[in-house]
């Protein structure tokens, strides 16, 4: 069964998205993601199995960027 | 007394079909009245009373959201469009069985529609993920049998189109107006239909 992810990012360019697209390309739990830059709270959807979303959280904040879960 | 501990279950994302449907209206809704444009995540979670991060569950983003509603208002307009629809039908059965199935979706599906005529060429539709492939088959086919009955002479597409279809588009928008080009008043009925299909089907005979 497939989670669903939502986190509120900085992720605001696409230097920006190529940064994190390096760390969770690579992520053998992730099945996909995507990040809205267009939304005000550039918010990025993962979808896998069995990641927690500290483990993201702690992923994007190690290439620098903001990551907290979206209410 | 108990001690009690309490678990903490963190909150799962997970999709409800309910939930889906209701977010679907809404954007249509204010694709509608208010354009692509003027639509974004945390207007359509407000609108919807849900949290934007709900919406982000089933989409990925505005173009997403767009592409799978056009994706559901293809779906229902082909449905009704085919039903009982074969391409082997005789050209004037097969498009008075279009005009009137495509009537019926106008009537019964009337958003749906005009989100249709507003998106239908538009670029942000990635048209070559669609499944519209069943649909189009089924016209071109349509079509290939008529040519080869006689029934009317080859042209391209956009000509036919503009005969059998744009003459009963015009009627629509009339209706939809209540008013037509001239000011009066205007209701279209089976007898107007059958009228101008009568003359469609003289003007494509070769």
């Amino acid at each position: 069964m497939n989670n669903i992810f939502i986190f509120k990012t900085n992720i605001q360019t696409q230097e920006d998205q190529g940064r994190v697209s390096v760390v969770l390309d690579s992520h053998d739990l992730i099945n996909s993601w995507s990040v809205d830059k267009e939304d005000i709270d550039c918010v990025l959807r993962i979808v896998s199995d069995r990641i927690t979303a500290e483990e993201i959280i702690f992923h994007i904040n190690q290439v620098g960027y903001n990551c907290t879960e979206l209410e | 007394m108990n001690e009690r501990s309490f678990i903490f279950v963190p909150e799962m994302r997970t999709r409800d079909e309910h939930k889906e449907t209701a977010i679907r209206e809404q954007a249509m809704e204010m694709i509608v009245n208010e354009g692509f444009d003027g639509l974004s995540m945390q207007k359509l979670a407000k609108a919807a009373n849900i949290s934007p991060a709900t919406i982000y569950i089933y989409y990925k983003n505005r173009e997403d959201l767009l592409n799978q509603l056009f994706i559901e208002v293809h779906k229902t307009f082909s449905d009704l469009a085919l039903k009982g629809f074969d391409p082997e039908l005789s050209l004037e059965e097969g498009l008075w069985l279009q005009w009137k199935n495509r009537l019926r979706f106008i009537m019964e599906y009337p958003t749906y529609f005009q989100f249709f005529e507003q998106f239908r060429n538009s670029p942000l539709i990635n048209h070559k993920d669609l499944k519209i492939a069943e649909f189009k088959e089924n016209m071109k086919l349509f079509v290939i049998n008529a040519i080869k009955r006689g029934e009317m002479s080859k042209m391209e597409p956009e000509i036919f189109w503009s005969l059998a279809y744009g003459s009963f588009y015009s009627l629509v928008k009339f209706h939809l107006q209540e008013k037509s080009m001239m000011g009066n008043d205007f209701k279209i009925t089976d007898a107007k239909m059958k009228q101008v299909l009568k003359m469609v089907i003289k003007a494509l005979k070769p």
